[in-house]
């Protein structure tokens, strides 16, 4: 296992994939990517990273759908929504699927990398009350 | 209720009195004759017997040594109270003949008014009921149930004006006639009512060549009626009972009918104003709701690529590599680019509602500029199949015809599947533009609210966008004098289809104006 925190960035925007690469390889993290639904649940498959960063609106698969089929899940990694839908439901939402934190698009990339932290600290310390919005 | 006028009343009294008979209770015909018999009976009795003295007078030569009766005396006498008799006979026989027609006017009068008042209370209740509802549908039912009630009609129909030359069975009682069935003006019985706005009534068997167009029943009523209904000088529709059997319908029924049309034309023209009221209230809503909608799309939509740039900007602070600072660079610019892109079309489709800033037409060769629009959208990632003519020339606005073809190409990708193709086709008058997807095509229901602004067929909002690229095409090419509408694709797919008037069919009309 690698040192680095692994990170699965999983968005369908290609900048977005591309400006969080560099990101959070800056900051520390061992960064993948994916840009649909369904090569993220491919990739947490064969990859099994400690963070993943979910967008919602998605092809293929959206990001309710990943969130879901890995909430019946007994190991899954931490996941935080990053997604451009700001409403309480989807928020509500979200953390009724077990996401640990919500970040709210377009997000300050100092505090998502701080609110990464957060979110593996507490992983480490056995929290699994913290979500963030 | 004592509904006669007094003056007749105090008549009736003063000739009864006049008449010996007593005017305080109920006078009847048959007391009159009554009286006149008696009063003639008195007199021929009296006749007689003044008769039987001077016939007995004239025999035994009067009363002797009584000057005063003697026979020439006696006699003329008795000749004087016959014939004073006979005149207070005959004064009571015309004050009993004045009597017994005031009694006979009374009864007219009576009657006359009974049947005033009763139409009046059944207006008045058909009025109460027609008031307490707005709703169409309501006031229609209520106007036939009180039509019907009113003058004990066994069917009945309310018929409104469709346009300018046709009327609609929108609601139907106890008749065969079905509901939404169609009459020409002019046509059948109610045809001929609107036409003329006067009423018909019609007892027995409808002659056909009268009323040419009129439908044979399979039960025909014995009398029906048909009234135009008119509210402020405006034809609404008409309103038609029918009985059968043993209820000829008379003029008095037609008055009332009538006088029951105006107070149902009010409340039908009112049930109309709240009908469009109410429409109105929801359209406002629904723009309400659609402008809700548009500014959380328009949220959305901006903090993707607000996001994208602000991510940039941090990456390349931390980037160490020369050529991952240009990466950088060029996401921002993209991302700037598709800002200013929303913003331009959000100002383009504000312009357009206003019709602000009519673009100025002139020659175009749509054909070149379609293989330059395809050369666009290649570059961006949406290639596009051709099928145009090496020319064809429109009279048109280069600008707007770049960006309703650039719309519908990302249209098609966005909302389709590949592959998507361009197809020209053009003959003198006008040329037609297709953009044709592989995709599901679009469900009927939508093939014009798809134009409206900020509509978004994906309610998820799983789409980018935020409504407005189709409404902009519509727009711009109504604004180069076309139009534009989508289609079932042959094979499958949608049909984005707009037509321009070629630059000859324009030069042609132009000719023929000077």
């Amino acid at each position: 296992m690698s040192s680095k925190p692994k990170v699965l960035i999983v968005d369908d925007e290609p900048d977005v994939l591309l400006t969080l690469r560099v990101i959070l390889e800056a900051s520390g993290f061992d960064p993948a990517l994916a840009a649909d639904g369904e090569t993220a649940l491919r990739r947490i498959d064969a990859e099994h990273p400690d963070l993943v960063l979910l967008d919602i609106m998605m092809p293929v698969l959206d990001g309710w759908f990943v969130l879901a089929e890995l909430a019946g899940r007994a190991k899954k990694p931490k996941v935080i929504v990053c997604s451009a839908k700001s409403a309480d439901v989807d928020k509500a939402r979200a953390r009724d699927l077990g996401a640990d934190a919500y970040v709210v698009k377009p997000w300050d990339p100092e505090a998502l990398v701080q609110t990464m932290r957060d979110v593996l600290a507490a992983k480490h310390a056995g929290t699994t009350d913290n979500l963030r919005v | 209720m004592d509904v006669i006028p007094t003056e007749i009343r105090e008549r009736i009294r003063y000739e009864a009195r006049v008449s010996g008979l007593s005017g305080d209770s109920a006078l009847s015909i048959e007391a009159v004759e009554k009286r006149r018999l008696q009063i003639w009976i008195i007199a021929g009795v009296l006749v007689v017997a003044l008769s039987g003295a001077f016939a007995i007078s004239s025999l035994n030569g009067g009363l002797e040594g009584n000057r005063w009766l003697r026979p020439g005396v006696l006699q003329i006498a008795l000749v004087a109270l016959a014939l004073g008799f006979c005149v207070y006979a005959i004064e009571k026989e015309v004050h009993l003949h004045r009597l017994s027609r005031l009694i006979v006017d009374e009864r007219v009068l009576n009657s006359a008014l009974s049947k005033s008042l009763q139409q009046h209370s059944a207006l008045m209740a058909a009025g109460r009921a027609l008031n307490s509802v707005l709703d169409l549908d309501e006031v229609l039912d209520v106007i036939l149930a009180s039509a019907l009630e009113m003058l004990r009609a066994s069917a009945g129909s309310v018929m409104l004006l469709e346009g300018e030359d046709a009327l609609r069975v929108v609601a139907v009682r106890g008749s065969e006639t079905p509901r939404n069935a169609r009459v020409m003006m002019g046509a059948s019985i109610a045809g001929k009512v609107a036409r003329t706005r006067e009423p018909i009534i019609l007892n027995g068997p409808v002659d056909t060549e009268k009323f040419p167009g009129r439908k044979k029943r399979a039960v025909a009523p014995d009398s029906a009626m048909c009234v135009p209904l008119q509210h402020r000088g405006h034809l609404l529709g008409v309103l038609n009972v029918s009985a059968s059997g043993d209820r000829p319908f008379d003029e008095y029924d037609m008055q009332l009918l009538c006088l029951f049309a105006e107070p149902v034309a009010a409340a039908i023209a009112k049930a109309g104003l709240y009908e469009a009221e109410r429409a109105h209230v929801s359209e406002l809503l629904e723009a309400g709701r659609q402008t809700s909608q548009f500014v959380a799309s328009v949220s959305h939509e901006l903090r993707t690529p607000i996001t994208s740039i602000r991510g940039a900007i941090a990456a390349s602070r931390i980037a160490t590599e020369f050529e991952q600072r240009a990466e950088l660079l060029d996401v921002m610019e993209r991302q700037a680019l598709r800002l200013a892109h929303m913003v331009e079309e959000m100002l383009t489709a504000a312009k357009l509602e206003r019709s602000e800033s009519m673009p100025l037409l002139r020659r175009v060769d749509v054909a070149a500029l379609i293989r330059m629009s395809a050369l666009d959208s290649q570059v961006a990632g949406r290639p596009v199949e051709l099928t145009v003519p090496e020319t064809c020339e429109v009279r048109a606005d280069p600008e707007s015809l770049r960006r309703i073809i650039g719309n519908l190409v990302e249209n098609a990708h966005k909302y389709g599947a590949t592959p998507v193709r361009i197809v020209l086709d053009h003959d003198a008058d006008q040329i037609v533009l297709s953009v044709i997807d592989s995709g599901p095509g679009v469900p009927p229901a939508e093939r014009e609210k798809i134009f409206d602004r900020f509509y978004r067929s994906d309610t998820n909002g799983e789409k980018p966008g935020v409504g407005l690229g189709l409404p902009i095409v519509r727009g711009l090419a109504e604004a180069c004098g076309g139009s534009v509408w989508v289609e079932d694709a042959p094979g499958g797919g949608a049909a984005f289809r707009v037509s321009l008037r070629t630059r000859a069919a324009d030069e042609q009309e132009v000719a023929h104006v000077q």
